[in-house]
């Protein structure tokens, strides 16, 4: 709790406080009262002091005073501090279990909190609000993810029967080059429409937290993986790869090999032809770096649809998802541009 | 060689139906659970396509029911979820393969032609096309009697195009089948012509009549 203070130790201070303040006030109305009644003792009995007695007098009444009323301070001081503690330990157990269960609470669990009973109302009526909120979110999060799913479902299957369609479109016997053409521009186009909206459902189901389940993940090894697939595709661009040691993270697998294909992918995408690109992997930072001529607006880089540069062709989600990915697991990614070359980096 | 479909979305039946009977397949169609019980109950089939979320029922269900049977007709699940849970429990429960929508025709003709070998030709998995010989399991091809020396893409090219004998194959499909998911991710679909030109010469070089046919450009016909 750092420098915070709990609860009723504010509220011992203000009561100490005020103690404090009646019993210093009450010290001049005591000793006005005392010698007040003093004066009148004497006067009734025709004494009179010398000067010098009646100071010495005036001493000791304002001595005895002040001394009563600090040892009656430190009385009610100490009273009040053991019985906050003994207040406070009993009183406010119900809303430390509260706490507590709430502390747990993972939504991704689906599980409802039962909170234990209280017969102190106010707490009661807490323990039942935070239930009902919390089974509300738990409705949101199930509706959300059946929403995600049949999202999926609708849109995949017309975007299964253009798909098929076109395919069969091709078989014509009739077909002329230029018609086969425009067949294979509109396959391109489709197919960027169900990986938008593949990412989409992915990008939801991270934010649903979904994906919960972790592993132990060799990075050194899954990117070798992941390599040895692009270099297939890629076969004529050089990737140099510097691997000092390996690291071993818990993560998702299937996260971390989207994010990990997301970023080499963007990265070969965007060299040329003859360029090649950098990887480096020491301690828990990697590096993934590729020759560029302009920076990138790193303000827009990472989200949704807001592909910094006009010509890229890709679903505007790639990097948005690595964000996500990253946010998801406390990771930092960012990104540079040093030396004609855009780097992007990811610290774990 | 026959083949039950098993989908409820009418215009994706009917094109699957009109595809895999050019190729040779007997199709019979089920758009709904008890159709398709009933279809499962009194035939054999080489090969089921299975829709995983159907009218009146759920196509898991159907697999536990073909296991309950002791059915060996294979069975690809075909769909639109493309969730790791399905594909792992479909293949648990003992389908053969499992595809996403949306996917190509071509791919789907691909699949069955795979999932109807291995289940035919559990021991000697040998395709034999005039001087060509291939074998699925030692993962060889022979021309007239000599060997030639594939990589593993362009044997898996060459078992696709022998999959889809006759048919129009768009570059996206074949992209999309040797590259997976990663297709979606690639500006163009280049990198595939330089594995179908090695393809074509190693075939050529060892005496290989030319199936293999350049259509449109961008297409390829594996024509017998």
């Amino acid at each position: 709790m750092g420098n915070m203070s709990k609860l009723l130790n504010k509220s011992l201070r203000r009561f100490a406080a005020y103690a404090g303040i009646v019993l210093a006030c009450s010290i001049p109305v005591y000793y006005f009262a005392i010698s007040k009644l003093w004066q009148y003792e004497l006067d009734e009995h025709n004494i009179i002091l010398t000067p010098e007695a009646g100071r010495e007098d005036t001493f000791i009444i304002i001595g005895a005073i002040t001394l009563l009323t600090v040892f009656f301070f430190a009385l009610l001081l100490g009273g009040f501090i053991w019985l906050n503690r003994r207040i406070s330990h009993r009183l406010w157990q119900p809303f430390y279990h509260t706490l507590e269960k709430i502390r747990a609470f993972d939504l991704s669990n689906h599980t409802a909190v039962e909170f234990e009973h209280s017969n102190i109302a106010e707490f009661e009526e807490l323990n039942s609000s935070i239930s009902r909120l919390l089974d509300s979110n738990i409705t949101t999060f199930r509706q959300q993810k059946e929403f995600t799913e049949n999202a999926s479902h609708e849109l995949q299957t017309p975007l299964a029967i253009v798909q098929l369609k076109l395919d069969l479109l091709m078989q014509a016997p009739s077909l002329t080059s230029a018609q086969a053409q425009i067949i294979e521009e509109t396959h391109n186009a489709l197919s960027r429409v169900s990986r938008i909206n593949k990412n989409l459902l992915l990008l939801a189901k991270i934010e649903n937290q979904q994906f919960s389940e972790l592993e132990d993940i060799d990075l050194a090894e899954s990117l070798q993986r992941i390599l040895e697939l692009l270099s297939a595709l890629f076969g004529e661009k050089a990737i140099h790869c510097k691997i000092d040691s390996s690291y071993l993270l818990k993560g998702n697998p299937i996260l971390v090999e989207i994010m990990l294909t997301n970023l080499l992918m963007n990265a070969l995408r965007h060299s040329a032809p003859e360029e090649g690109l950098e990887l480096s992997l020491s301690a828990n930072v990697l590096r993934i770096s590729n020759p560029g001529r302009n920076e990138l607006d790193s303000s827009k880089l990472f989200r949704r649809f807001s592909t910094a540069s006009a010509h890229t062709p890709g679903s505007g989600l790639g990097l948005s998802l690595v964000k996500e990915i990253c946010n998801r697991y406390g990771w930092s990614v960012s990104y540079r541009f040093e030396g004609q070359m855009h780097s992007f980096s990811v610290a774990f | 060689m026959k083949i039950l479909i098993i989908e409820d979305e009418p215009e994706l039946a009917k094109g699957m139906v009109d595809y895999l009977s050019g190729q040779h397949y007997l199709c019979e169609l089920a758009t709904d659970y008890h159709q398709a019980r009933e279809k499962i109950g009194m035939h054999q089939y080489d090969c089921i396509l299975l829709d995983l979320m159907l009218p009146g029922g759920s196509g898991m269900e159907i697999l536990d029911e073909l296991k309950a049977q002791h059915k060996e007709d294979g069975v690809i699940i075909i769909s639109a979820k493309n969730s790791l849970e399905d594909k792992i429990h479909g293949l648990e429960l003992g389908a053969d393969d499992y595809l996403a929508k949306p996917f190509h025709l071509s791919e789907l003709s691909a699949r069955i032609f795979s999932v109807i070998r291995r289940k035919n030709f559990a021991n000697s998995n040998v395709i034999q096309q005039g001087e060509l010989k291939v074998d699925l399991l030692a993962k060889t091809v022979e021309v007239a009697g000599s060997v030639v020396l594939l990589t593993k893409k362009e044997f898996d090219l060459l078992l696709f195009f022998m999959g889809n004998k006759n048919k129009v194959i768009s570059k996206s499909a074949l992209a999309e089948h040797l590259s997976g998911d990663l297709a979606d991710m690639l500006d163009n679909h280049d990198f595939i012509y330089a594995h179908i030109k090695n393809l074509k010469k190693k075939l050529a070089e060892a005496g290989s009549g030319s199936y293999l046919k350049t259509l449109y450009g961008n297409g390829y016909k594996w024509e017998i």
